[in-house]
């Protein structure tokens, strides 16, 4: 909100330099976010934040206030029409029917206005505040509304239907049509003041448009009520209608305010519309007094929450200030009595509030608490969680945070999001699904980096995936880790050719990851799933618990998003690792005895896996194999097609002895024997 | 030691490629014609092998060594008469091969480094749900239904009618159901707010709620601890203030800047735990007392590092991502 400086030295004397006004507002919580001066310098701006829970700052009375109590300078209030016994408007009447939604309503009648210009002093101020000058009596309600807070509507008298003033919910479907020239259907939660046969004004919203003041305009009914915040910020919010009025009727006008306002607008229209005619005010309800407007205080409170003691005679001062009322119970114990502008001022804890901002937080001691250890160890997850991105990072991946939100774009309803959770309000339509797998998110990735001309791309990021639950119970959530390999994995350089990232990449980087984590017994298994391309696809296992999956992006991914080569992708589940993770590993002991290599050459069939040999190997090892190792892959050229040429590498060795040439021969003549029995193997 | 024919072959063909001189040619055959070469160690190899596979391997190992003395002949020819070994023929400049680095991104490791330091002051990580109910992000945390302090909390729906947490205060309520106090705790994490994306807004970012609650905690308390942290994390040099400010959640409520340039900086949020938060929780408000506070780690992170846009975080363009 802006607040003229010219407009406050009507209550308060500022002492200069503003700038330290400003200052010392902002640390008493009255954030003045800018200074600026306005139209060379004839007048200065505020830009001031105001919280909600202070709506009695939305006013330049309320602001006023604030800085008396701050610099504890004397404060002079507005000029108001204070003439009694008027007469009574003939015939006019207000029948409130609605208490909840209007607790309080008063209007004038005032007949005769003439049209003058308004003055140059409210014309500028309520430029200076961002209020377009529109009519003398529209004028005035704004200004009157900018200085003391209280929202204030003039009907054209003449144009109301009759005399009765009602005060209604709407009628369902009732339609409206408000100053701005927006027809609203209203329903029976708007709270609308209406003559005998239509809403003339949505409550505290809105005027309505047949009844508006205009040139013409001679004879006025002005209101001054107190709308219920809930009402009207429920009100403006379904219609999407916000105005000045709503903004304050919603967080609360000061029920006392309802005639400060209403007599100093009657004032200044006296002054400069010199009407002919200014009748009693008519009222219909009570002034609501729901505020607890006494308070009992204990010094020890303060000092209990605040850390450091603070004077009796500076608490009383503070609170005096700030235009409460206080008098000493006993020792150490106060009661305050609270003023009708702060309905936020309901706890002793809201009095200690005061009583340390004004004091100035920057006053309170600074202290470093000294307490017992509590001891509480890291959390696996968060362990594992390190670990894994450390793992990551070395392993030459780089960490993504990609939004959670993403769009349905390459996924189906009745497969990944048939148990999606979904956004009923998204900011972005289409980003409006909790994603239940990483992989879109990571070929966004991709995409754009291959657009930023970046062609390789190795990326990990650990987060929540969503599913819904079931029924009664919360939506799921599970923390994985997901990782990506897009392009060259090796790089061409001077000493070494380049490679293309393969699907045995993705299988040894989450190999080597589990055996880091200590997990050395796990298998992967060939399993569909749908957004992984059929036949590279597998499930990473650990006795009977599936961790994850891996394989290659399903080929419908890479038109989506216009890829052109294949994308590998793993999602693995942090929790379902975690029972698994060995923290400590366990030493084994070092070999002492020498292990003898000899490599074996099979040409087999296509169709039997290298696993299945490699196992069979093992097997037959009597165990005096120390490791199998695929160190060759050969197809075409001498080998027959329908066959492929697998070269192992099999270590022996002995943790008690030294093993004997001849008897490894024997050895490694059995195995290839065996292999040709079991696997069509023959030796190229 | 043994290796199979076609393996040397292989490597043969790739290292040829690297010769270029006298030495490297003279190295080149040692390595595969040499006494203790590769040839040598097949024909070692073809001495064990049983008759019937003898008779292949040995063919094998024949049409290697023709090849392999062939390109050794062609390449004499090629690179001409051998020279002494100089400094010069050893070309330092030759650029480095990297191994593979990867990156960690500067939101995760922003959040460690906050963490750390919060766990040396005996605060423990904690985590909680992104997708939340009612209770916890707003009812709990003394924000009403249909109240204008609700107004800075534009949240996310489900259909479900849970709703996807607009701050992380939301797990000190859950730590607070189910634990009771001394608690010291830091709960990082994503945090969702319908924002239109701008440089400086995301509808996704992330928060770290920090709670300390016992029978004593205060207000002087908070500032030790908040200072420390920002000195911490900011340089000893770093000049910070305490402006009073409004939370439904803590009371007294308190926003915190530092010295940035010319100007104040608006850097976390926090206050000592409003009695109705106690309430909500079932803890007794006469007993316990202390401090609540969150911080956006985008916004440290931007500072920490000199980032100007927000976007950056999300886009993961790896010229970005490298650089941490």
């Amino acid at each position: 909100m802006k607040i003229s400086v010219n407009w406050l030295q009507d209550f308060v004397k500022l002492p200069p330099p503003i700038e330290n006004i400003a200052e010392q507002l902002t640390m008493a919580g009255l954030e003045v976010k800018k200074v600026e001066p306005w139209q060379n310098k004839k007048d200065i701006l505020f830009e001031i934040e105001v919280t909600s829970n202070r709506p009695d700052w939305l006013s330049h009375l309320g602001v006023a206030r604030e800085i008396s109590a701050v610099l504890n300078l004397s404060m002079q209030l507005p000029e108001v029409d204070k003439a009694l016994n008027r007469p009574m408007p003939s015939g006019w009447k207000i029948n409130l029917k609605e208490v909840e939604g209007c607790a309080y309503y008063s209007g004038v009648l005032i007949e005769g206005i003439t049209l003058q210009p308004t003055p140059e002093f409210i014309r500028e101020r309520l430029e200076a505040c961002g209020v377009r000058p529109i009519h003398l009596i529209v004028d005035i309600t704004n200004y009157v509304l900018l200085e003391t807070g209280q929202p204030l509507h003039a009907f054209d008298a003449d144009l109301v239907g009759g005399q009765e003033i009602q005060i209604r919910k709407a009628k369902p479907g009732e339609k409206f049509t408000a100053i701005d020239g927006k027809v609203l259907e209203l329903r029976p939660a708007d709270l609308v003041i209406a003559d005998n046969e239509r809403a003339i004004a949505l409550a505290g919203v809105m005027g309505g448009k047949d009844t508006e003041v205009n040139s013409k305009t001679r004879n006025i009914f002005l209101e001054s009520a107190f709308f219920h915040p809930r009402w009207i910020r429920q009100t403006s919010r379904r219609h999407t209608l916000s105005s000045e009025s709503s903004y304050r009727f919603e967080r609360r006008v000061d029920p006392e305010g309802v005639g400060l306002g209403r007599d100093r607008a009657l004032w200044l229209i006296q002054k400069y519309a010199k009407p002919r005619f200014i009748s009693a005010v008519i009222r219909a309800g009570r002034k609501p007094t729901e505020v607890k407007n006494t308070i009992h205080l204990s010094e020890t409170l303060i000092e209990k929450v605040l850390g450091t003691p603070i004077k009796s005679s500076q608490i009383s001062l503070i609170l005096t200030k700030l235009g409460l009322t206080v008098s000493k119970d006993a020792e150490k114990s106060w009661t305050v009595r609270i003023p009708s502008f702060r309905p936020d001022l309901t706890r002793p804890i809201d009095l200690v509030e005061e009583i340390a901002r004004i004091y100035g937080y920057d006053k309170i001691p600074e202290n470093l608490p000294e307490r017992a250890p509590l001891f509480k160890p890291r959390s696996a997850l968060t362990k594992l969680e390190e670990k894994t991105r450390h793992f990551f990072a070395g392993a030459g991946l780089s960490e993504t945070v990609t939004f959670s939100l993403i769009s349905e774009r390459g996924l189906s309803r009745d497969a990944e999001l048939k148990n999606a959770v979904a956004i009923i309000n998204p900011q972005n339509k289409e980003l409006c699904w909790m994603r239940p797998v990483l992989l879109p998110s990571l070929l966004d990735v991709i995409q754009h980096n291959l657009h930023a001309g970046i062609r390789d791309c190795f990326v990990f990021e650990m987060a929540h995936t969503y599913a819904q639950g079931s029924r009664e119970k919360s939506p799921a959530e599970d923390r994985v880790l997901a990782f990506a390999l897009f392009g060259n994995w090796k790089p061409k350089t001077w000493l070494d050719v380049d490679r293309k990232a393969a699907f045995y990449d993705l299988k040894g980087i989450a190999e080597a990851f589990l055996q880091a984590c200590g997990i050395r017994k796990f298998e992967f298994v060939s399993r569909p799933q749908s957004f992984l391309q059929p036949g590279i696809s597998e499930e990473l296992k650990v006795g009977q618990d599936i961790l994850g999956v891996l394989g290659e992006a399903h080929s419908r991914f890479l038109s989506l998003w216009d890829l052109d080569g294949s994308v590998y992708f793993a999602q693995i589940s942090l929790s379902k690792i975690l029972p698994h993770v060995r923290w400590v590993p366990h030493f084994s002991e070092l070999w002492r005895y020498p292990g003898i290599e000899r490599d074996l050459a099979l040409t087999v069939p296509e169709m039997v896996k290298t696993g299945d040999i490699q196992a069979e190997i093992l097997k037959f090892g009597n165990g005096l194999i120390h490791e199998v190792r695929l160190f060759d892959f050969f197809r075409g050229g001498r080998i027959p097609k329908g066959y492929k040429n697998l070269g192992f590498r099999i270590t022996y060795l002995s943790r008690e002895r030294t093993l004997v040439s001849v008897e490894i021969q024997k050895l490694h003549s059995e195995i290839a024997e065996a292999m040709a029995r079991k696997f069509q193997a023959t030796f190229q | 030691m043994s290796e199979s024919v076609h393996e040397v072959r292989h490597e043969a063909e790739f290292r040829l490629a690297g010769v270029h001189t006298a030495q490297e040619l003279e190295a080149f055959h040692v390595h595969f014609l040499g006494k203790r070469g590769k040839l040598a160690s097949l024909m070692d190899q073809l001495k064990t092998l049983p008759a019937e596979a003898k008779k292949d391997f040995g063919r094998e190992v024949n049409e290697l060594k023709q090849f392999l003395e062939a390109v050794c002949q062609s390449k004499k020819e090629a690179v001409g008469p051998s020279l002494v070994k100089t400094e010069n023929s050893f070309d330092h400049s030759l650029p480095g091969i990297a191994p593979p680095v990867g990156t960690i991104h500067p939101i995760t490791s922003t959040i460690a480094e906050i963490a750390s330091i919060f766990e040396r002051l005996g605060f423990e990580i904690v985590e909680g749900p992104e997708i939340e109910t009612e209770f916890h992000n707003f009812t709990a945390l003394n924000i009403p239904l249909d109240h204008p302090s609700r107004d800075s909390f534009d949240t996310f729906y489900t259909a479900s009618g849970h709703l996807l947490r607009s701050q992380t205060s939301t797990v000190q309520i859950r730590v607070m159901q189910n634990r009771k106090p001394p608690l010291r705790i830091i709960a990082p994490g994503r945090v969702y707010r319908p924002d239109t994306v701008d440089a400086s807004h995301s509808f996704m970012f992330h928060q770290i709620e920090g709670l300390m609650v016992d029978d004593r905690t205060t207000f002087s308390d908070l500032k030790g601890v908040l200072n420390l942290f920002l000195r911490e994390l900011f340089g000893p040099q770093v000049k910070t203030r305490f402006r009073p400010h409004f939370f439904p959640f803590t009371e007294p409520s308190v926003e915190v800047d530092i010295r940035w340039g010319k100007g104040w900086l608006e850097i976390l949020g926090a206050g000592c735990v409003d009695p109705s938060v106690f309430e909500a929780v079932g803890y007794d408000v006469k007993r316990v007392q202390g401090f609540a506070f969150g911080l956006g780690v985008e916004r440290m992170a931007m500072l920490r590092h000199g980032i100007q846009d927000i976007r950056l975080f999300y886009e993961n363009d790896l010229r970005f991502l490298r650089q941490f």
